[in-house]
């Protein structure tokens, strides 16, 4: 990929700041040739990757090196688009939102610093991936369990600050941060909540601290880099029930919600619960060519045909209680009797008991795999995909609406409909899939149009999307219009106040450092 | 055809599954069978990654989380290999003959596929040099 320096940088300027970053971090970890920039693109971006060109990409290896890099950026004028591992696939990658930002690399700093099996915490640093955390809790064989996203190929940090989830007790993981470090804007560095004061042990253990709380301010934000961690861990449980409902019909979701729902908000389920829709299976049998081999979205008949085929549900729900034996049963009966006020199938019940083998690809009981990213191949060719993920109260009405609504919109651009809803307490996740091949400008011209409808449309009956790509970050932020977008001018004062340069992150999540608001028409999809 | 192979590419995801069930005969008894190969990686070597290292361990470092044994690479790769009529072990990376170094360069920094491009963090030259020695067996 070509250079695209950063705005009003010239390329001598630029060349002076690579030369002064190296300085820090050797030469060897500022990474500026063309082959660089090309590693850094989005992978599955939805175009061309030159809409989101990185300049560079440098790697620091310690906080003092990220201070010292965030301090030159700031006499250089040269934005940093700070990435954990950098595999936020299907939002951008590691690409950066505007163009020619230099992506700081925090992949380096991998180490896991503490990992507590008392308290059930850990430390981490950017580049600890869901795997490594993984495999050092086997390594040493500590009572703790992961809750993993699908692709578990990144950054645990990462996919927390980008408010990713996962499917266990401990699946909304942003709540599950307790302090952070943060180095801001200027190079200061900051720890938020007990550990504002120098070595308090209470640090990763009491969330509120004094005063402003501030660890969910470096979520998804650009006020700072985060170089450390909290992150709250689940207790292995003694034993663990999977119960199967296999839900028959695509209006069934209204009391399935409303059934579930409540037994989440009492406590009695701890699980965030995953209803995928049957194609969510289907991704995993083969390609779509085996099973449609049109380029029109799949005909209700024939997706009718496949379920009976297949004996699949339309949904399914693969509800999974965690604890002491006596409470999982107890809990399994007030479960299954309310689902049986509106489904005479019994479940099928998967019992796990400490010591039996867990399945490798088990995200419910926090096992890392990548597999799930296999769906890209159902397309074929370069598969990608991207995910609308508006967030709804968890009632069934609403999670029906929703559903209508964007199903109507996705069947009128002939786009198969690939719904999920996960079940987080009082609110539903909904995830709409859209799968393409990068290489068919038609149908990446047709995902466009689509994600732009289904965010205005969405917006219009009141809900918001609770993460989106790069190329929407913009649109999504302007769907959050309270008062003028009192939200935005907020952040954007914040932002202002302790990034006068605009250095770090500018446009994330469609916050613009004043520094940079000229360039916020660019770069949208 | 395509649905015999891809039965066939279950069945052998399958078949990795009930390997782990079955407990390993050293295995403690009571003991829980230990994770698939992908998901016990070897810890990653200290020292300089800008030197020269060892192709194996790079290998199952930085590539292992989808290209051993029931990784999602190996997964994808034993279908593709399966449909052009080869044996399902060659899913497997380290099974291939015909793998050049050059090519594994290529595949590692360009993507293929499903796979995305690897960046310099994520594996170095000296460490891919070392992985591409390691897996082009072809000359």
């Amino acid at each position: 990929m070509k250079l695209v320096t950063p705005p009003r940088v010239s390329p001598q300027a630029f060349d002076t700041a690579m030369q002064a970053f190296a300085g820090v971090v050797g030469k060897d970890w500022v990474m500026a040739s063309d082959a660089d920039r090309s590693a850094y693109a989005d992978t599955y971006a939805p175009g061309p990757q030159e809409q989101w060109p990185a300049s560079a990409a440098v790697a620091p290896a310690s906080v003092e090196e990220v201070q010292a890099i965030v301090r030159l950026a700031n006499e250089h004028k040269t934005p940093l688009w700070p990435v954990a591992r950098g595999k936020n696939l299907g939002y951008g990658t590691a690409a950066p939102r505007m163009a020619g930002s230099v992506v700081l690399d925090l992949g380096r700093m991998n180490k896991i610093l503490e990992l507590d099996p008392t308290l059930a915490y850990c430390v981490v640093e950017p580049g600890v991936g869901f795997f490594d955390l993984y495999e050092a809790i086997q390594r040493d064989k500590l009572p703790l369990w992961l809750s993993v996203p699908g692709n578990a190929w990144g950054s645990v940090m990462g996919n927390t600050l980008e408010h990713g989830i996962g499917y266990t007790s401990y699946g909304l993981h942003a709540r599950n941060v307790c302090g952070v470090e943060a180095v801001l804007p200027d190079g200061d560095v900051v720890r938020t909540g007990m550990g504002a004061m120098k070595d308090n042990p209470a640090w990763h253990l009491f969330p509120m601290g004094y005063g402003p709380t501030w660890d969910l301010a470096f979520t998804q934000s650009n006020f700072g880099v985060v170089t450390k961690m909290g992150l709250w861990l689940q207790p292995a449980p003694e034993s663990s029930l999977e119960l199967v409902f296999d839900i028959p019909e695509a209006d069934d979701i209204g009391w399935v919600i409303d059934t579930i729902a409540p037994l989440k908000i009492s406590g009695l389920i701890d699980q965030n619960v995953f209803i995928p829709s049957w194609l969510g299976k289907m991704v995993l049998k083969g390609q779509r060519k085996d099973f449609w081999d049109k380029p029109s979205a799949i005909p209700e008949w024939r997706v009718a045909e496949l379920l009976k085929e297949h004996k699949l549900g339309y949904w399914q729900v693969a509800l999974r209680l965690y604890g002491e034996e006596p409470v999982v049963k107890a809990k399994a009966e007030v479960v299954k009797a309310a689902m049986a006020r509106n489904l005479k199938a019994a479940p099928a019940e998967n019992w796990w008991r400490t010591g039996d083998p867990i399945n490798a690809y088990e995200t419910t009981m926090g096992v890392p795999s990548a597999v799930p990213l296999q769906m890209s191949d159902w397309i074929g060719g370069r598969g990608a995909h991207m995910g609308f993920s508006p967030v709804v109260p968890a009632t069934g009405k609403a999670v029906l609406d929703q559903m209508k609504l964007s199903r109507k919109i996705i069947d009128s651009f002939d786009v198969d409909f690939y719904a999920s809803f996960t079940i987080g307490g009082r609110f539903a996740n909904n995830v709409n899939m859209l799968m393409f091949d990068r290489d068919q400008p038609q149908q990446i011209d047709t995902m466009k149009k689509l994600f732009n409808a289904l965010i205005d449309e969405t917006a219009k009956a009141g809900y918001g999307e609770y993460r989106t790509h790069l190329g929407w970050m913009d649109r999504v932020m302007d769907t959050f219009d309270f008062n003028d977008h009192a939200f935005r001018r907020f952040n954007e004062k914040v932002k202002d106040a302790i990034d006068p340069n605009g250095i770090i992150a500018p446009g994330k999540q469609g916050v613009w450092p004043s520094a940079y608001r000229d360039q916020a028409k660019e770069g949208r999809a | 055809m395509m649905r015999v192979l891809t039965i066939a590419a279950v069945a052998l995801l399958a078949a990795c599954n009930q390997q782990e069930a079955a407990p390993p005969p050293h295995a403690a008894k009571g003991g829980p069978p230990p994770p698939p190969p992908y998901q016990m990686r070897p810890e990653a070597a200290s020292g300089n990654r800008l030197a020269a290292s060892d192709g194996q361990r790079a290998y199952e470092v930085h590539c292992g989380y989808c290209h051993l044994t029931g990784g999602m690479g190996t997964n994808l790769l034993t279908k593709q290999r399966m449909m052009a009529g080869e044996p399902p072990e060659n899913g497997l990376l380290t099974n291939r003959t015909d793998l050049t170094a050059d090519y594994v360069r290529q595949v590692v920094r360009m993507g293929k596929n499903a796979m995305p491009q690897q960046t310099k963090v994520d594996i170095t030259d000296a460490e891919l040099d070392a992985v591409a020695l390691y897996l082009g067996k072809a000359k």
